[in-house]
C-alpha cells in the first residue's frame, strides 16, 4: 500500500485555484474500489492514493485530493480510463 | 395444397413447418433425415411461405443446433433435424434452451445405434429423447409421429407446445418413417402462429432489459429456478396425447409408437379375424407419457405387450405405470429389422396361456 | 463551500451502459476496462436499446450483469453461432460478444471461422490473457511456449502441445472478414521521474476499436477484435509485474496492427 506525501495547504498557490475552489474534482465510489493501485501510478501529478480504512468487500479504496504530490488535478481524465472497476464514477472540472 | 399429395415422411416435416409458419432453418445433412433439409433448401424463397426468412446450412450438428438457439431466442419459430449420432451432439444446446426456456423444435430421425450404428429404423433413441439426453433436471415435450399425415401436422402442434410452455419440442421418427411414402391431406398454408415473444431478446426500447440465461450462482436462486422448470413440468401433463385401439375388451393391450406400432396395429386386426381379443395403445406425447391411461388398462387385468424397435426402453415406462398390477412383456427388433405381424401375434398367443 | 452541481461540468461521466452493478473482475483485470469502453461506446453510438449481447463462458460469463442491453447466454464456444441465429432472423439488432482464449480459439474454433467464412455481420472481442482465466489458470491455445499454467506446471512443451495460435493468421486470409484488428487494454508501465507510471494511450486506442468494430457491423461486415490483456492472479504476478509481461513477452508473440480493414474504418494510424 502506497503513502504519498502530500503538499502541505500553505504551499498552494494561487494559480492552482479560483477563489479557494479546486479547478478539478474526481469522483471515486469506495464501495467499488477493489484497492488495485493502478490510478494512484496513472495519475500524473499524484492525486491518488489507496484509503488506510478498508470498503466493504476488505479492499483499501482509493481517495482523491486535489493537491497532488506533483501538482493539483488538471482533469486529465486518465485516471477514469485506468480504472478496471468503474469506481472512478466522473472527473469534473470548474466551468469557465 | 388442398388435393391429397404423395409425399415422403422427411418431406411432411418440412412442408408441415412451412405451413406451421417456420422462420428458419439451420441444417447439416445426416442420414436419414437430409431429405427434411433438402426439401426446405428448395422452397425457400417460393412465395408461398412468405414466414421462411433464413435457411443456412452450419458447418457441424453443434452450430447448427446454436444457430437454432440464438434464432430462437428472438422468438422466432426455429427449427432443426438431425439423426442418433446428430442428436447425441445436440444435448448441450437443448439443455440450454430448457433452462433459459426458449422454444425451439428439434427433429430426431432415430437409425441404429449405439455409435455409428446404420440407418435402419430404431427406437433406441427413447431413453436419451424422453428422460432429456443433456446433462441438469429437465423435461422436453416429446411428439411420435407413427405415419406421414403426422409428419405433416406435428410440427405446428410442436411449435404450439413449445411456445405455450416457452420449452424445447422433441418430434422423434424413426428412419423407416423418414423414409415412408403416403398420400396425406396437406392443409394451405396458415398465416403463421400468434405467440407471446414478450419474453425474447429483441432489444430494450422499452427500458426493460430481456436476460435469456440459466446460469443461477446462488444456491436458492437455482433452486427456485429448477423448481419453477418442474412446476411448469407438472402443468405439461396436460398435453398427453395418445391413441387406443381396441382396448376397451382386449386381453392384451399392445403398447407401442411410431413405425412399431403401425404393425401392432395390422397385428390387432389380425389377432380379432382369428378371434383374439388384442388392443393397442399408441402413445403420441412420448413425454408427458400416457401413464394414467397404462395404469387403467393393467388395473382392468390386461397384460401389456410393448413392441418397440429396441432391447427394452418404453417397456420400462408401462411397468412404472402398471406398477405391478400385471403382466408387462416385450418383444424388440433392432438394426433396422421390424417385427412381423406373426411374430406379435406368436408372443401374443404365449401371454396368453 | 464547494457546490458541484452548479460550478463544475462533467467532463467525463459513468455510462449507462454499466448497469451500476459491481464487477466480480479480479483486482487490475482489464476485463474491466472493456465493460467501461464497450458501455460508453454504446451509449455514444445509440445502439444500446437495440444491442444484444451473447454472454460466452470464461470470466466474461456474468455480462448480464453488467451490460446495460439484453442478453442470450451461449454454450461454451458456440457465441458466433448463436448470434448468426440472431442477427439473420433480426437484422436490426446489433449482436457482440466478448470472448476468452478458450471459448474462440479452443472449444469454439469452429464457430470462429465459419462465421468468419460467410462474413456473418457481428462483433467479437477476443479477450486474450494467455491462460484460460475462469477456471484456474489452464494452458490456452494463445499460451507461450515455456509458460507455467496449471496444466503445463513444467512449462509449455511445444513438441506435445503445439504452439500458440495467431488467430489474425488464420482468419486474414479469409474473404469476407471485414475487420480484423489487434489492441492492447494494457495499461503500459513507464518509468517516471517519480517512479512508476502507467500510460493510458493504449486504452484510448482501444476505445476507437471498438466504435469501429460496431461501426462495421452497422456496415454489414464481420468484424473480429483481440485485445490483448493481463492476469495476473493466474500467472502467479503481482498487479505491476502482471503489466510489464504483456509488452515484454506478449506482444512479440502477437503484435498489435490492422490485419483487415475493408471499410476503412481506422482513418488515421493509431
Amino acid at each position: 500500500m502506497t503513502v504519498a506525501q502530500h503538499r502541505s495547504k500553505d504551499t498552494v498557490s494561487p494559480q492552482e485555484t479560483q477563489d479557494g475552489r479546486p479547478k478539478a474534482l474526481v469522483l471515486v465510489v469506495p464501495e467499488l474500489c477493489k484497492g488495485c493501485e493502478l490510478c494512484v501510478y496513472a495519475c500524473p501529478s499524484g492525486n491518488l492514493v489507496l484509503s488506510h480504512s478498508l470498503n466493504k468487500k476488505g479492499y483499501h479504496p482509493a481517495i482523491f485530493s486535489y493537491e497532488g504530490t506533483q501538482g493539483p488535478c488538471t482533469a486529465c481524465g486518465i485516471c477514469y480510463w485506468v480504472c478496471p472497476d468503474l469506481a472512478i464514477w466522473e472527473v469534473r472540472r470548474l466551468k469557465k | 395444397m388442398t388435393e391429397r399429395v404423395l409425399m415422403k415422411g422427411n418431406e411432411a416435416l418440412a412442408y408441415g413447418s412451412l405451413n406451421a409458419g417456420l422462420n428458419a432453418y439451420f441444417a447439416y445433412p445426416i442420414t436419414p433425415s437430409t431429405e427434411t433439409p433438402e426439401t426446405l433448401a428448395r422452397e425457400y424463397g417460393n412465395p408461398n411461405y412468405p414466414n421462411f426468412r433464413v435457411f443456412l446450412q452450419a458447418a457441424s450438428e453443434l452450430e447448427a443446433v446454436n444457430m437454432t438457439l440464438g434464432a430462437a431466442c428472438t422468438g422466432a419459430l426455429a427449427m432443426t433435424a438431425t439423426s442418433s449420432p446428430g442428436f447425441s451432439l445436440k444435448q448441450e444446446a437443448i439443455s440450454y434452451a430448457a433452462g433459459m426456456e426458449v422454444p425451439f423444435v428439434v427433429i430426431n430421425v432415430n437409425r441404429g445405434g449405439p455409435g455409428l450404428g446404420n440407418l435402419g429404423a430404431e427406437q433406441s433413441d427413447y431413453f436419451q429423447t424422453v428422460k432429456g439426453g443433456g446433462h441438469g433436471g429437465y423435461q422436453l415435450i416429446v411428439l411420435a409421429p407413427n405415419s406421414v399425415q403426422e409428419m405433416f401436422d406435428l410440427p405446428r402442434t410442436a411449435f404450439d407446445l413449445a411456445f405455450k410452455y416457452r420449452n424445447p419440442v422433441i418430434i422423434l421418427a424413426d428412419a423407416f418413417l423418414g423414409q415412408l411414402k403416403e398420400d396425406i391431406h396437406a392443409v394451405p398454408p396458415g398465416n403463421g402462429l400468434t405467440r407471446d415473444t414478450s419474453w425474447a431478446t429483441l432489444g430494450s426500447e422499452n427500458g426493460t432489459r430481456h436476460i435469456l440465461n440459466s446460469l443461477h450462482l446462488d444456491p436458492d436462486d437455482q433452486e427456485n429456478h429448477e423448481r419453477h422448470l418442474h412446476e411448469k413440468y407438472e402443468k405439461m401433463r396436460d398435453e398427453v396425447a395418445s391413441e387406443t385401439f381396441l382396448t376397451d375388451d382386449a386381453e392384451i393391450v399392445l403398447v407401442s409408437y411410431g413405425i412399431a406400432s403401425r404393425i401392432s396395429k395390422n397385428a390387432v386386426s389380425l389377432a380379432r379375424d382369428q378371434g383374439l381379443r388384442l388392443g393397442l395403445l399408441r402413445p403420441i406425447t412420448l413425454n408427458p407419457f400416457p401413464y394414467d391411461l397404462v395404469r387403467i388398462l393393467a388395473g382392468q387385468g390386461k397384460k401389456l405387450l410393448v413392441v418397440e424397435l429396441n432391447a427394452g426402453q418404453m417397456v420400462q415406462d408401462v411397468r412404472l405405470a402398471a406398477d405391478g398390477t400385471g403382466r408387462v412383456e416385450h418383444l424388440g427388433r433392432l438394426g433396422g429389422n421390424v417385427p412381423s405381424t406373426k411374430q406379435i401375434l406368436a408372443k401374443a398367443k404365449e401371454m396368453m396361456d | 463551500m464547494v457546490q458541484i452541481q452548479d460550478d463544475y461540468e462533467t467532463k467525463l461521466g459513468q455510462t449507462t451502459g454499466w448497469t451500476g452493478i459491481p464487477t466480480h473482475y479480479c483486482p487490475g483485470c482489464e476485463h474491466g476496462i472493456l465493460t467501461r469502453l464497450i458501455g460508453l461506446t454504446l451509449e455514444e453510438m445509440g445502439l444500446l436499446k437495440k444491442a444484444v449481447m451473447v454472454d460466452s463462458v470464461g470470466c466474461s460469463v456474468l455480462a448480464y450483469d453488467y451490460f446495460n442491453c439484453d442478453h442470450i447466454q451461449a454454450p461454451h464456444g458456440r457465441a458466433p453461432a448463436v448470434m448468426a441465429g440472431v442477427k439473420r432472423t433480426h437484422p436490426e439488432l446489433i449482436v457482440f460478444t466478448i470472448q476468452g482464449d478458450g471459448d474462440a480459439l479452443a472449444i469454439g474454433l469452429l464457430e470462429t471461422v465459419y462465421a468468419a467464412i460467410r462474413g456473418e455481420p457481428i462483433t467479437v472481442f477476443l479477450y486474450n490473457n494467455s491462460i484460460y482465466g475462469m477456471t484456474g489458470g489452464q494452458m490456452a491455445p494463445t499460451t507461450m511456449p515455456g509458460q507455467i499454467t496449471t496444466t503445463t506446471p513444467y512449462g509449455r512443451e511445444v513438441e506435445s502441445t503445439g504452439n500458440p495460435i495467431d488467430i489474425m493468421k488464420i482468419l486474414s486470409p479469409i474473404e469476407r472478414v471485414s475487420y480484423l484488428r489487434r489492441g492492447v487494454l494494457v495499461p503500459q508501465p513507464v518509468k517516471a521521474k517519480h517512479g512508476l507510471m502507467y500510460q493510458v494511450k493504449n486504452i484510448l486506442d482501444a476505445k476507437r476499436i471498438i466504435e469501429n468494430a460496431f461501426k462495421v457491423q452497422q456496415k454489414g461486415g464481420y468484424a473480429f477484435v483481440e485485445f490483448l490483456g493481463t492476469c495476473n492472479v493466474n500467472w502467479k504476478m503481482t498487479i505491476e509485474e502482471s503489466k510489464h509481461y504483456p509488452f515484454d513477452q506478449t506482444i512479440k508473440q502477437y503484435p498489435p496492427g490492422v490485419f483487415r480493414d475493408r471499410f476503412g474504418v481506422e482513418g488515421k494510424i493509431l
